[in-house]
């Protein structure tokens, strides 16, 4: 057990740098939002940000093989449908089938 | 009397509860995630204390996936911590969505919230709109920040246990659950082209940088161009904005 409470003081340095700025982005939307004056054009694109960050986020493993890209279209159309669990866990099940399958 | 128990507001207990029980969905795409990433960091010799103590400060999953391969592979110090900054640069745009609702939050007070701020909890704290409290706001980021904690940490001390999580479809549930939250924000075909310039900037941009966190910038900045200009386009002809449709 005394492995598990060894402390790399080189990796808690690394750590330490990666929590500052983590947390510097995290506080620094709002703060650098509330000094600028959004025009409409500003407005629709911060809007579209969160589905386009979220569509980023999946795009290149979604489509990385087609079982997963087939299983991710499952998902979209039954999203909106069943509870988020539900979906995630169909989704889930339809993928390891999709894999085996293709 | 029941008529009045009905009308009273959500006490602060009740709204932490909402969220905590609001993040399960969530929890089950991110446990296994935290598992495999403990995993990992085990077999890049990092000990469960190493592994909680960045789970525990900088709590942000794909950064620290990043962290722990470029460790693995001896990348110097201040490359990791850039590399940390780069994947979390998002968060920039996730905070000032959410701006509105921290407007009044005193700015201690906003700057202890946020740390807990993850792409999941922003997507459940949008969802809530005008109604999203502070104690809401917490339920969600403890009890995410606690199943963090600990799916990483038992990940690190299960080491190698996991030799193929893909084979059980875990490696899914990330995508699946970014997929939900996504239709989530489902506003008709106005949202597609958007979403669509956002899905090949970042297929683009994966493809000339793998691994990197540039999809996402690359994804985020064509989708924001997009609406932009239609935003724009929109404007000129009645004063409303695509944000009619929102």
């Amino acid at each position: 057990m005394l492995e598990a409470l060894h402390l790399d003081w080189s990796i808690f340095a690394i750590v330490l740098g990666g929590a500052l700025v983590t947390w510097l982005t995290r506080v620094g939307g709002p703060w650098l939002i509330a000094r600028v004056r959004l025009g409409p054009s500003a407005s629709a694109a911060l809007e579209a940000t969160p589905g386009a960050v979220l569509v980023a986020l999946v795009a290149p493993a979604a489509l990385s093989r087609p079982s997963d890209a087939l299983a991710a279209a499952f998902v979209c159309l039954i999203a909106r449908r069943v509870p988020m669990v539900v979906a995630v866990a169909a989704g889930v099940v339809a993928v390891v089938l999709l894999r085996s399958l293709l | 009397m029941s008529t009045d128990t009905l009308t009273i507001p959500a006490s602060p207990r009740q709204e932490f509860a909402l969220g905590a029980i609001h993040c399960l969905p969530v929890m089950a795409g991110a446990v296994p995630f935290g598992f495999l990433l403990g995993s990992l960091a085990a077999k890049a010799g990092l000990s469960p204390l190493d592994m909680g103590l960045m789970s525990a400060l900088v709590f942000a999953g794909s950064s620290q996936f990043v962290a722990v391969e470029l460790l693995d592979k001896g990348t110097a110090g201040l490359a990791v911590v850039g590399a940390i900054l780069l994947v979390n640069l998002r968060h920039l745009l996730l905070g000032a969505t959410l701006e509105p609702r921290f407007r009044g939050v005193a700015p201690a007070r906003a700057g202890l919230a946020l740390f807990f701020m993850t792409d999941e909890q922003w997507a459940l704290a949008l969802r809530r709109g005008e109604g999203l409290t502070l104690a809401y706001w917490y339920g969600v980021g403890v009890t995410l920040y606690l199943a963090w904690l600990a799916s990483t940490v038992a990940g690190t001390l299960a080491g190698a246990l996991i030799a193929d999580p893909a084979a059980w479809g875990l490696d899914f549930t990330f995508i699946a659950v970014f997929l939900c939250l996504l239709a989530g924000f489902w506003r008709g075909v106005g949202s597609l082209p958007p979403w669509l310039a956002s899905a090949a900037a970042a297929l683009g941009a994966h493809a000339l940088s793998p691994g990197g966190p540039w999809h996402i910038l690359a994804g985020a900045l064509a989708g924001g161009a997009v609406a932009a200009w239609r935003g724009r386009g929109q404007g000129k002809g009645q004063g409303k904005g695509s944000a009619g449709d929102a």
